[in-house]
């Protein structure tokens, strides 16, 4: 990667590898694991300092692991896969706690409110969500396979399927916002405040509403299809893949429509993740190439950057640890890399 | 550089066998792991550990453009088995009956992701023999299914009689001459009837099948017959025409490659000058004869041999059009096999193929301009094209096929000293087929 320093404000903490394509990971909130999912199926806790093998599950997930997520704020872990169901996990003993069969469709979805009172998962057309009180709630058969979930606040869940992004109160039997358009998403953002959902879709766009409004516009000329998105913690920059190039837009002021929106150009093949950390303007991005580069943005969205490493091979995913002091990335090849953060 | 996974794609409609195919291709594919995409809850399971359900999901673009049109359930499956590093070398897809082929094949040409780690190899189209009449008649979908295979499997055949199957075939064959033809009672084919079929390689494609376009025969009707040595008689009653063209062969025997041999020789037979034979003359062996069948009532031919040997006798009509028999000691003689062609015919089917084959040079300018035309007005209704073109001032060969409006071609090996010639087919539903030849002849330099 021409232009960046080797190591910069990114350095090397520890590597360890899993056996097959890491799916999915996450941090525990005080950062003493890191979590990953594989595509075989099993699951390992890594020592957050160390990267030693805490514990290990290799069949989680039979037939393969697809979604995770961690409880805000408890040692507990969600995860899915191919096997149609939706397993809790006690993060520091690393046993299953509850387990929902959904069916025979991957359960490809699923987050915890922010809250931590509901935690929701997809698994095909289907969308479930189980409070800590114990309630189960069904939300109508979507018209067609989940391709993203997410909370848009602490009692607002959104789904994004083929023609449609839709609001959810939990056990609603209506949409609260249904926005629709002939579009295929392939991933869902909403900012921090709720107020902009931005969808990359199959035909190479980034589509956002403004949901006060419901005005929408979409932005087109991406090379290949913008399946990572972020939206930086004040809710104004919202970072796209679809290129080798991370193309940042700027909600600021009259934007994005008509404005310039920043160009982050170091990687050399198209982008595949993005991270933006929880405090700081600085946004993570990872390559199809392996690169994973830091970058320090101003408030248009350009920026320059400040580190960066290889890893072995295409970037599947970067997670920032809660207290944004450390980075890791999980590869193509099963390799997990962390590192620490400096200001 | 990874090679790309081989997909097969499997349609047919419910009924027609396909997960008695599926299971008999598993159980005979020996170490290979084969992934299949089942969107079809068939009350025969498939015992195997990668199958994965999946809903059809059509993905249409803001765009509107119809070769945009992708099926969302495979990027999604597809993306996912991929990123595996624990690999399979083989994915099947079955769709359901209702199923268009087209966005099933364009999401191997659109979608970048599945381009770049799978290649498509086949479509095989599985029809329930005794039902497919009817089906064709009832839904669209039916003969987009027939329209965009490569291989088409000919099921149930226990089910009709061979004349039905004859007629079956014929009609399927005017609708996508690009097919290749198989028949089973039960699914029983050879694994490589199915897959590794290259159908979509430019590489390979033509150089599996240097001839894919089914020619049109100058005759309808084969029948072997094995015969003693002596004077035979040939008998035809009244019929269509006053005149019938006739190729008599020995030494071909019923299986199906020797009548398809037979069939070329004849091919060239037919191109000679006729030799005109009136009622009561002599059949020649091996010539193109034109039997004069003007006169009223029955009309006798003597056909002599001199050892017993089996004659195939290659028609311009289909036997039962003249009550056509050989008869032996004046005792009408069964043939020991009988077997149509696909000759002139005139379409009925909505889906049908033309297929042109021209010698000389194409100029480029006018062509690009002619396809782009024809495919940006009728892409919509092109299904399917294949072929190779000789371009003015281009010393190699140049090979294309198509998906609607989605067209891949390169340069392929050299023409040498053979003479530059063009071969092409498009399948798609009421092609103009006068337009069509009038536009590409119009091309030739």
């Amino acid at each position: 990667m021409p232009g960046v320093k080797a190591g910069g404000a990114l350095r090397p903490g520890w590597r360890a590898r899993v056996p097959d394509y890491p799916r999915a990971m996450a941090w525990t909130p005080s950062g003493d694991l890191l979590l990953v999912l594989d595509a075989v199926g099993g699951l390992h806790a890594f020592d957050g300092a160390t990267g030693a093998v805490r514990w290990h599950r290799p069949d989680a997930h039979p037939g393969g692991g697809l979604a995770m997520s961690h409880h805000p704020r408890s040692p507990r872990l969600a995860t899915g896969g191919h096997d149609g169901a939706v397993v809790t996990w006690d993060t520091q003993r690393g046993e299953p706690e509850k387990r929902w069969e959904l069916g025979r469709a991957w359960v490809e979805h699923m987050s915890w409110s922010p809250d931590g009172g509901w935690l929701a998962a997809a698994a095909g057309r289907a969308v479930h969500a189980w409070s800590a009180e114990g309630q189960e709630w069904v939300a109508p058969v979507h018209p067609s396979t989940v391709s993203g979930l997410l909370w848009a606040g602490p009692h607002e869940l959104a789904t994004a399927c083929y023609g449609r992004v839709a609001f959810w109160k939990p056990l609603g039997d209506t949409p609260t916002q249904a926005l629709e358009w002939k579009g295929a998403p392939v991933s869902l953002a909403v900012s921090p405040d709720g107020a902009v959902v931005a969808a990359g879709g199959q035909d190479q766009t980034v589509h956002f509403w403004r949901r006060a409004s419901g005005a929408d516009s979409a932005m087109s000329g991406y090379a290949t299809k913008p399946a990572a998105l972020a939206f930086d913690a004040s809710g104004t920059l919202l970072a796209t893949s679809g290129s080798e190039v991370v193309t940042v837009w700027t909600f600021a002021g009259e934007g994005p429509e008509g404005t310039t929106p920043g160009r982050l150009a170091v990687h050399t093949l198209p982008v595949t993740a993005l991270a933006f950390a929880r405090r700081e303007r600085v946004l993570a991005s990872g390559g199809r190439e392996g690169g994973v580069v830091l970058w320090r943005l101003d408030a248009a969205g350009d920026g320059a950057p400040v580190g960066g490493d290889v890893v072995q091979g295409a970037v599947a995913e970067l997670a920032w640890r809660h207290d944004d002091r450390a980075l890791a990335a999980t590869d193509a090849e099963g390799g997990v890399t962390t590192w620490r953060v400096s200001r | 550089m990874t090679t790309k996974v081989p997909v097969t794609i499997l349609t047919g409609f419910l009924g027609a066998g396909k997960t008695t195919l599926l299971n008999r291709i598993l159980g005979e594919s020996h170490g290979r792991r084969i992934a299949v995409i089942e969107n079809e809850y068939g009350a025969i399971g498939i015992d195997h550990e990668l199958v994965i359900n999946a809903d059809e999901e059509v993905f249409e673009m803001s765009n509107g453009c119809i070769c945009c049109t992708v099926r969302g359930d495979l990027i999604r499956v597809l993306g996912n088995l991929m990123k595996r590093r624990d690999k399979f070398d083989y994915v099947l897809v079955e769709t359901t009956g209702l199923a268009d082929p087209g966005p099933v094949a364009q999401t191997f040409f659109m979608d970048e992701e599945i381009r770049e780690a799978f290649a498509l190899d086949g479509i095989v189209t599985l029809v329930d023999a005794r039902h497919l009449g009817q089906q064709l008649g009832r839904s669209q979908e039916c003969g987009e299914q027939i329209a965009f295979a490569d291989v088409i499997v000919l099921n149930k055949t226990d089910l009709v009689t061979p004349a039905e199957l004859d007629a079956l075939e014929t009609r399927l064959r005017d609708m996508n001459r690009m097919a290749r033809f198989f028949r089973s009672a039960r699914a029983e084919l050879p694994v490589g009837a199915v897959l590794d079929l290259g159908a979509f390689d430019l590489d390979q494609a033509l150089a599996r099948r240097p001839t894919f376009l089914e020619p049109e025969y100058p005759f309808e009707w084969t029948g072997l017959y094995a015969l003693p040595a002596g004077a035979h008689v040939l008998e035809l009653d009244e019929g269509p025409d006053p005149a019938m063209g006739l190729v008599v062969l020995t030494g071909v025997s019923p299986d199906d490659a020797s009548l398809r041999e037979g069939a070329e020789r004849c091919v060239r037979l037919y191109a000679d000058t006729a030799l005109l034979v009136a009622a009561g003359g002599a059949i020649p062996l091996g010539a193109h004869a034109d039997l004069r069948l003007h006169t009223p009532g029955t009309k006798r031919f003597s056909l002599v041999l001199k050892e017993a040997c089996t004659v195939a006798l290659y028609a311009e009509h289909f036997a039962e059009e003249f009550n056509l028999r050989v008869k032996v000691a004046d005792q009408p003689v069964e043939p020991l096999a009988q077997r149509a062609w696909v000759a002139q015919h005139e379409h009925d089917d909505e889906v049908g193929s033309v297929a042109i084959e021209v010698e000389g040079s194409l100029d480029q300018g006018r062509l690009n301009a002619w396809l782009g035309t024809l495919l940006r007005e009728w892409g919509t209704d092109i299904f399917r094209m294949k072929g190779f073109l000789s371009l003015d001032g281009e010393e190699r060969r140049f090979v294309f096929q198509g998906v609607h409006m989605l067209f891949d071609g390169q340069p392929d090996r050299p023409w040498g000293s053979d003479p530059r010639r063009n071969q092409l087919v498009f399948i798609g539903r009421n092609l103009d087929e006068a337009a069509i030849r009038e536009g590409f002849s119009a091309c030739l330099v």
